[in-house]
């Protein structure tokens, strides 16, 4: 099996993991959650259910476990030297961010929907983080990286570049108007003013490629190919474009990100502090 | 600055503008604990490593405190006593959350100690639990308390007795309905009800008097000791005032009579008999009801059927009978003897039914002063009527026995002389007969001795088919005066005279018979000498 496919099952069975521990918990929850806060204490699942409960406590502790699990070990890894050439980086943010979002849950669950206290700034810079974390992702999807998500210098963009147009060309033996879409609309494209425009023209464009291609009977798989390399140059080239921006941007994210982290953290560290000390602890 | 530095910095920020703002506590407390919000308060109600512990509850929740340690009411039920209080009263589930949570439907009042029973258990909680039913001034104070109620029933209702009964008022009254009180039980009470008294409206002997603007029905403080404390005396204390004495609480009408009441005060004392014989027997319609007592026969029949009679009229029994029985009397020989038959000899010692009952009754009137009335004449026919008349026994008999004799024999052609005038009559009137026991006889008597006396001379002087006694016998012995030796035709003389009889006239045996020899065949010497 290919390292590719095998990345993408972990990623899915990942994804079905917290789907599944969503699912599992409203459903058992669902009834105790959904009633008014007034009434939770009445409810046959209180006991169990509630932040302090069997259940709800011990969804708080694994959350949380989890988050630092998630957090650390991914800043371990990124920032000690030690560590930084095990595995790699991208499949550690991968992890980051099923820790991350599996805790995150877990908490949500903990606090049984009930969002007050010195603890909901834990919970909502947990929120922030969690938000923050997905439009990082973003941001952190737009500036190419090397296969160990290291970030790639404009030259090593502008190699790969010239790699995939020397791809192309070698691939099939393009006549002169795929050459051209092919070649000079990417950097058309970029330049480009306004989203909706860009966007319109892309598509544009690649109908043109695709009927181009077809009206030349390139083969199915060569053409498909052909496709799929024309938009990997345009999102490089894309990339390329926004990087200057999305390296700022990133960098403003990590402000963000970081201290929401941190206040989630301090704020956890003060909420088991205060759990400890009247007593809540859990199954111990 | 680098990042990490701002980073800090930011926390710092935040966590200081959060402080005021979010506190440690999990969710806003419930409105009654509202004034323990605050950091400064948690310890109010948390006790450091051991979560909220029951003392720190009943710190401030005094009143549940002391009746838990009462062991009283619903916390001090078993099925909460060891609970944590936590389990049913919880917190920071928003000001709204109702702490009490007070299932109406589920909660189970006999928990509380108090059972709800009968319209109890269909009254809501607050017809009882009100401020106005708590006494307890600090409890009243406090919004929607459940506290403060007493088990006594006049906690919630009037007391309509004011006070004057006991104050458990389930002595009498049931949960069901306030009336009747149907578990009021007068035996419980210092009277007891007997009799009619259980059928009499209460009202009649508890009246309604009027205090504090209200009616009050009287149940204590009534006197009772004596009837007359309810009832009217008829008898004007006549008879004291232990009515019981005679009466029942079974009719006034009906009563007991015991030993103690004083029959005296009736106009009719009650002597000898009469003291023992049942009320009723007199009393026969009820005791109050007037008696006719002048006369006895206005109790008693008149045994006698008015044979009695005294100037004419019925005689009262007291004339012959006393108190002390019918069987005794009073009447006295001497009053017999004032009556046309006088009492004498031996009737004085006849019992009175030998004369006066025959048969079955007694009978006084018509008795009959005739001998024969009473007595049997045993002579009719034997004797001849012309001696004593018309069965006129008095002609022969005396009243001192049958024995009493006093016949004029001389009146018949016997005269009764010499030892014939001391002679039983039976000797001569009666025959033995047989077996046929004595016959009597007076009529065609023979008068010859032989007829009652034996010829001991075995005929020797029978002359003409009879004997002469008389001629050496006379009337007063045996002996033969009349007889002269020298009347015979052998007369003594010389040595005769002198020689005892039996010598000539010897005992001799013939035809087995016995007798003394008379009479010779001859009178010759030989027939004496030469034997």
């Amino acid at each position: 099996m290919k390292d590719s496919t095998i990345h993408k099952l972990i990623i899915s069975s990942l994804v079905v993991i917290v789907t599944i521990v969503v699912a599992v918990l409203m459903y058992f929850g669902y009834d105790y959650y959904s009633i008014p806060l007034e009434e939770r204490h009445f409810h046959p699942l209180n006991q169990s259910m509630k932040a302090s409960g069997i259940i709800g406590h011990g969804l708080g502790i694994v959350g949380s476990l989890l988050i630092l699990l998630g957090v650390f070990t991914y800043m371990l890894r990124k920032r000690l030297r030690f560590f930084s050439r095990m595995g790699i980086l991208k499949h550690w943010l991968e992890f980051h961010i099923f820790f991350c979002t599996l805790g995150p849950v877990l908490i949500l669950f903990h606090t049984t929907f009930k969002f007050g206290g010195i603890v909901a700034v834990s919970f909502w810079s947990m929120v922030a983080v969690f938000l923050s974390g997905i439009v990082g992702r973003y941001i952190y999807l737009q500036i190419p990286r090397s296969i160990e998500g290291r970030e790639l210098t404009l030259r090593e963009m502008e190699d790969q570049i010239a790699e995939m147009n020397k791809q192309l060309r070698q691939s099939v033996i393009l006549d002169e108007s795929i050459y051209e879409i092919t070649y000079f609309s990417p950097n058309d494209l970029v330049k480009q003013e306004g989203y909706w425009k860009k966007r319109k023209q892309e598509k544009a464009v690649l109908r043109r490629l695709r009927s181009e291609l077809k009206r030349q009977q390139i083969p199915a798989n060569k053409s498909v190919q052909i496709v799929q390399t024309f938009k990997d140059e345009l999102s490089l080239k894309k990339r390329i474009d926004r990087l200057m921006t999305m390296q700022k941007l990133f960098a403003y994210w990590h402000v963000a990100h970081l201290p929401f982290a941190l206040i989630m953290l301090v704020v956890m560290v003060i909420h088991i502090f205060v759990a400890l000390t009247f007593g809540y602890k859990w199954i111990f | 600055m680098n990042i990490v530095q701002k980073t800090l910095a930011i926390v710092c920020i935040l966590l200081l503008s959060l402080n005021g703002v979010a506190q440690i506590s999990p969710g806003d407390l419930a409105k009654v604990h509202a004034h323990l919000e605050g950091m400064s308060n948690c310890t109010q109600c948390h006790t450091l490593g051991s979560k909220v512990s029951n003392e720190k509850c009943l710190e401030c929740h005094k009143e549940i405190k002391t009746r838990v340690g009462e062991s009283k009411g619903f916390h001090a039920s078993a099925k909460i006593k060891n609970k944590e209080c936590t389990v049913c009263h919880s917190d920071h589930y928003g000001r709204n959350y109702d702490i009490v949570h007070l299932q109406k439907e589920k909660f189970d009042h006999n928990d509380t100690g108090y059972n709800l029973e009968g319209k109890h258990g269909k009254k809501d909680c607050r017809d009882c639990h009100k401020k106005e039913n708590i006494t307890d001034v600090q409890l009243r104070k406090k919004q929607e308390t459940y506290l403060g109620l007493s088990d006594l029933c006049v906690t919630c209702h009037e007391d309509i007795h004011k006070k004057t009964l006991s104050n458990n008022c389930q002595n009498c009254h049931t949960v069901e309905a306030f009336k009747p009180a149907l578990k009021f039980d007068h035996a419980r009470a210092k009277y007891q009800l007997k009799g009619k008294h259980t059928d009499v409206a209460c009202l009649k002997c508890h009246p309604l008097l009027f205090r504090e603007g209200k009616n009050l029905q009287q149940f204590t403080g009534l006197a009772f000791q004596n009837c007359v404390n309810c009832h009217k005396d008829p008898h004007e204390n006549k008879f004291g005032q232990n009515c019981v004495q005679c009466h029942s609480e079974e009719s006034f009408k009906k009563t007991k009579v015991s030993g103690q009441f004083d029959h005296s005060k009736t106009g009719y004392n009650l002597i000898g008999r009469h003291i023992q014989v049942a009320c009723k027997l007199c009393h026969k319609v009820s005791i109050t009801t007037p008696v006719k007592h002048e006369k006895c026969t206005d109790c008693h029949s008149d045994y006698h059927k008015g044979q009695i009679l005294k100037d004419g009229k019925v005689a009262n029994c007291s004339d012959c009978h006393d108190l002390t029985g019918f069987t005794t009397f009073s009447y006295s020989t001497e009053q017999h003897n004032l009556s046309k038959f006088k009492l004498e000899g031996a009737h004085l010692a006849t019992p009175c039914f030998d004369c006066h009952k025959k048969g079955k009754d007694w009978n006084f009137k018509q008795v009959g002063a005739k001998c024969v009335d009473c007595h049997q004449d045993i002579h009719l026919h034997f004797i001849d009527s012309k001696y004593y008349g018309d069965s006129s026994c008095q002609a022969c008999h005396g009243v001192f026995g049958w024995n009493d004799i006093n016949f004029d024999h001389r009146l018949t052609s016997f005269v009764l002389e010499g030892k014939h005038a001391t002679t039983s009559c039976r000797k001569c009137h009666f025959v033995t007969k047989g077996n046929a026991g004595l016959e009597q006889k007076f009529k065609n008597l023979d008068a010859s001795c032989e007829k009652c006396h034996v010829d001991i001379h075995q005929g020797q002087f029978k002359k003409e088919g009879g004997s002469v006694c008389v001629k050496c016998h006379s009337f007063d012995n045996w002996k033969p005066d009349q007889f002269n030796h020298d009347t015979t035709r052998f007369k003594l003389d010389g040595g005769h005279k002198n020689v005892p009889c039996l010598k000539c006239h010897k005992v001799v045996s013939s035809e087995n018979k016995i007798f003394i020899n008379y009479k010779f065949k001859d009178i010759l010497c030989a027939t004496c000498h030469l034997r």
